[in-house]
């Protein structure tokens, strides 16, 4: 055993090499807690953070967006849990045998055709959505609930107008253009412009999760917050009166206005679509709606602009009075024309008016009476007064695609048209034809400037909205003028809605102005030539029938304007539909 | 054959009560790791140890000379086991590095480490005569260490593979080979590298180019490493407390029973906790080392010495893998990870251990 004893030499060896490689070892030992040290002190938020991200998944829960009510506190747009019949394809393989199963037992009407065209296409792990369902059929379902295995019922929230009326001004959700964003906002009219004011806070839900995402256990749950409610200055019942006395054959719209604070009492457009359908993300019906030649997401009383017709005539009436080129008294003559520079322009009247003075040029509509007034008149003058009164004004009522509209002047004419001014075209524009580009909003706008002495509350939608006024003062003895010929338009003999009251005795009393529209401009030699009258007019080329009235005739409350596109003059449609609802607003004092 | 039973009272008490508190540590970590549960882990190691508690018992009144004399029988068993690995062995995780004996899955490859240690001891022993070693009787070492190496390698093992490798050289290295070589082969990998780089698997390719940057894989081979990192790096000074890791009893970080263990400890206990355990297993490791400069009997020395080593470099190696600071290779934390053969083997090497600590040198050991 001695030889096999190491040597003292070997011994140092081993105790050298020994302290190299404990020396090694000390120093990774070292390197280690080095990288500790790194780890857990140095970057130690870091991690925390890291871990803290971990560990904890938020979960948010949609926020819950506020009401709108009418005027009457009545809901126009509020959240329900919609209840529809869901397919997953996956789930069965005989899916279309379900679909038509729960189509014999639940009724639903589904054109199973169409059904499995779609569903060819569809994702087969993304439920598409059969259809609606309703208390009785979810009960039905549930009865029989073992005969499915591909349909389901999902509930979800969504955005519910109960009353499409309101579509045109309500407007509707979408989904936003921003990724990042997951819930659908408002992406038209008001629930566009009042995203921040209705939409809420989402909640969150906190819970600790582990690796694979399951959730161990909640940690704690931010209840989302609902957004503030809005109050419209909509009276939903005069909203629905007014959407019935519509023609469905014609376009048309109708806006009520309150005189005193500028409230919008209804405002009505026809055709008209349902907001719901964007909402239940019918695409068919979508595309239709987008497709659709009449444009039945036009608001035609806020975004619809026409040649305002007579009812402009208030206009040049109260500037020639102001600038003394007219008094209440000075008489023409109306033989049924004038001229100017050669050209002749014609009163409605062929016959003519004979003599006229103010009240009888309003109350009759005498064209002449403007244009030899008009004869005298600076464009420009009267471009600022329109605007004064509220035309050529952009209203900002909380609708999308808000416009200016037009009432020509001379800068107007020289920017756009590169072209100078020709008096003639003041004759046109003072009898509310040419240039002229009015919204039924305007026009209503324009008698609360009337009938409000110049000053006026700008139109709102939102009940809340303090009153802003608009406007420059009129002188009293030219307003009482004019609004005393605009009495006698409906309460006079010959006056151009004379026959209003004829008709129905027992409406309140409203003044008001009648106009006709000219859709295609008559070319004189047309005018001259009586085949004008009888030929057979397309119905697109037909004038538009306008008629601005206020009740009652005491203190006027209420301002109808009424536009019936291609309706033809404004006495024989557009006035009875406004006695219509001047009558209905008055009596059920909305 | 065996020593008289009172020998079992001249054990090196110190170094009975750090493995003690090792495995303690290892079993509170344990079961922190379910969560605060004694299922899976906990109770199923605690009860490993203490079946293998006799196993100590038995190697602690074995006679030095017994274990000098069985040396070549220990390795040919070892190899054959591994060439049994390799034809019947069990299949687990893409890797054949198990076979069934009894109840257990036995991972040989743990135990060609303690056998090739002792088998160098021998052999260095029996050349002790020699002031130094040239490279001619180093050759037989080397091609054990390395025939060893490649039986596990090809398992694919490489991790325990390197660590059979790197304690044979340790061994040569300590038994006192002209430094010379060394230094040679240090340059030779150097030089070869690029092509053993090519030999390697592609995952092994892979987990090494994600060490290099875990972020090329956040989900997939990376995630061990960063979720690994987050959980230690969370600990902070103090660590988050007993019990309260969340990445771990979250289930955040995979093989956190077994590897990543060190995680779930650094986590819960923090820098000053690491830095305690750190501190407990180099006592652990130098007491041994200590005791090889008292005695003079090669055997003893290259046993004691290389095997001490063994345990505080799988400690080291296996921390810098869950630090970042080595590629993840598979090396399980001694008497911390999860699992049987590693339990077992690393008791036999503490009973060795233990057993040559005792010697009293004076006597004559072997024939």
């Amino acid at each position: 055993m001695e030889k096999n004893k190491a040597s003292q030499d070997s011994i140092k060896i081993f105790n050298r090499r020994s302290f190299i490689i404990t020396a090694i070892s000390l120093i990774f030992s070292f390197i280690v807690s080095i990288r500790l040290f790194s780890l857990q002190i140095l970057n130690f938020s870091f991690y925390q953070k890291k871990s803290v991200e971990n560990k904890v998944s938020v979960k948010a829960t949609p926020p819950i967006r506020g009401d709108i009510f009418d005027s009457e506190k009545n809901l126009v747009a509020t959240n329900a849990s919609l209840y529809e019949f869901v397919l997953y394809k996956n789930l069965n393989k005989n899916y279309l045998d379900e679909v038509n199963k729960l189509n014999k037992l639940i009724n639903l009407d589904l054109n199973i055709f169409n059904i499995s065209e779609k569903l060819k296409l569809f994702n087969a792990y993304t439920p598409f959505i059969l259809s609606r369902a309703n208390w009785e059929q979810i009960v039905e379902f549930e009865k029989n609930k073992f005969l499915f295995t591909s349909i389901k019922i999902i509930e979800s929230k969504k955005r519910y107008y109960p009353y499409k009326n309101l579509s045109q001004i309500i407007g509707y959700m979408g989904k936003s253009s921003d990724v990042n964003e997951l819930y659908s906002k408002g992406v038209f009219h008001l629930e566009k412009t009042y995203e921040e004011h209705l939409k809420g806070k989402p909640g969150k839900i906190f819970n600790e999760v582990n690796s694979r995402g399951k959730i161990i256990r909640e940690i704690s749950i931010e209840e989302p917050i609902k957004g503030n409610s809005l109050d419209l200055t909509i009276n939903l019942k005069l909203q629905n009166f007014s959407q019935s006395a519509l023609p469905l054959s014609n376009k048309g719209s109708i806006v009520v206005l309150n005189r005193f604070d500028g409230s919008i009492l209804s405002m009505n457009s026809n055709p008209t679509y349902d907001s719901q359908v964007f909402e239940d993300r019918e695409n068919e019906t979508i595309k239709s709606l987008l497709n659709n030649p009449e444009k039945p997401l036009l608001n035609r009383a806020f975004t619809g602009f026409y040649p305002p017709g007579s009812v402009f005539k208030p206009i040049p009436a109260l500037l020639g009075l102001k600038k003394n080129i007219i008094s209440e008294k000075t008489e023409i003559i109306c033989t049924g024309s004038t001229s100017l520079a050669d050209r002749n322009y014609y009163c409605w009247k062929k016959r003519g008016h004979g003599r006229v003075n103010l009240k009888k040029a309003i109350k009759e509509s005498c064209d002449c009476y403007f244009y030899e007034l008009a004869k005298k008149i600076n464009i420009d003058d009267l471009s600022d007064l329109a605007t004064a009164l509220g035309l050529n004004n952009i209203y900002k009522i909380g609708l999308s695609n808000a416009q200016k509209g037009l009432v020509p002047n001379k800068k107007w004419k020289k920017s756009y048209l590169d072209q100078g001014w020709y008096q003639g075209e003041t004759l046109i524009t003072c009898i509310g034809q040419g240039f002229n580009l009015t919204s039924p909003l305007q026009l209503a706008s324009l008698y609360s400037a009337l009938l409000n002495g110049g000053k006026f509350p700008s139109p709102k939608l939102i009940k809340d909205e303090p009153i802003k006024y608009l406007g420059e003062e009129l002188n009293t003895t030219h307003q009482k003028a004019i609004l005393s010929a605009l009495k006698a338009a409906v309460q006079e003999q010959s006056g151009t809605a004379y026959r209003l009251n004829l008709n129905n005795p027992n409406f309140v009393k409203i003044g008001g102005k009648t106009g006709t529209s000219q859709v295609i401009r008559i070319k004189e030699e047309d005018r001259e030539d009586d085949i004008y009258k009888t030929k057979e007019i397309e119905d697109r080329f037909k004038d538009h029938s306008v008629f601005v009235g206020y009740a009652p005739i005491e203190d006027p409350k209420y301002i109808v304007s009424v536009i019936i596109e291609n309706g033809g003059s404004g006495s024989a449609v557009a006035a009875p539909i406004a006695h219509k609802i001047l009558n209905f607003a008055y009596q059920e004092n909305v | 054959m065996f020593k008289d039973f009172k020998s079992l009272l001249n054990i090196n008490w110190i170094y009975f009560f750090l493995l003690l508190i090792i495995f303690w540590v290892g079993e509170i970590n344990l079961y922190s790791a379910a969560g605060g549960d004694l299922e899976p882990w906990a109770i199923s190691q605690l009860k490993r140890f203490i079946i293998f508690l006799p196993i100590v018992f038995f190697i602690l009144l074995l006679q030095p000379k017994f274990i000098f004399n069985i040396t070549e029988l220990i390795l040919i068993t070892v190899i054959l086991g591994l060439l049994i690995t390799l034809f019947f062995g069990y299949t687990g995780m893409g890797a054949k590095r198990w076979i069934r004996v009894g109840g257990f899955n036995l991972q040989v490859s743990e135990f060609a480490k303690i056998a090739l240690v002792i088998f160098m001891a021998k052999y260095f022993h029996k050349l002790n005569a020699q002031k130094t070693i040239g490279l001619i009787r180093s050759i037989i070492p080397l091609l054990i260490s390395l025939s060893l190496f490649l039986l596990v390698a090809v398992q694919p093992d490489l991790g325990t593979a390197l660590i059979i490798l790197i304690l044979g050289l340790v061994a040569i290295f300590y038994a006192g080979i002209k430094l010379i070589y060394p230094l040679l082969s240090l340059i030779l990998i150097a030089l070869v590298s690029p092509f053993l780089w090519t030999l390697l698997k592609p995952y092994q390719q892979n987990r090494i180019m994600i060490f290099l940057n875990p972020d090329l894989d956040p989900l997939g081979k990376g995630y061990h490493i960063i979720q690994s990192k987050i959980a230690i790096g969370s600990g902070g000074l103090n660590g988050n407390g007993f019990l309260e890791g969340s990445q771990s009893s979250l289930d955040f970080l995979p093989e956190k029973e077994t590897d990543f263990v060190f995680a779930i400890f650094s986590e819960q206990f923090g820098f000053t906790g690491s830095l305690l355990l750190i501190s407990i297993f180099l006592i652990f490791f130098l007491v041994p080392i200590f005791k090889t400069f008292k005695l003079t009997q090669v055997f003893n020395k290259i046993i004691l010495f290389v095997l001490s080593f063994k345990i505080f470099f799988e400690f080291l190696i296996n921390i810098s893998m869950t630090i970042g600071l080595l590629p993840v290779v598979g090396v399980a934390l001694p008497f911390m990870s999860y699992g049987g053969s590693s339990l077992l083997s690393n008791m036999i090497i503490c009973a060795l251990l233990m057993n040559l600590m005792s010697v009293e040198e004076k006597k004559r050991m072997f024939s």
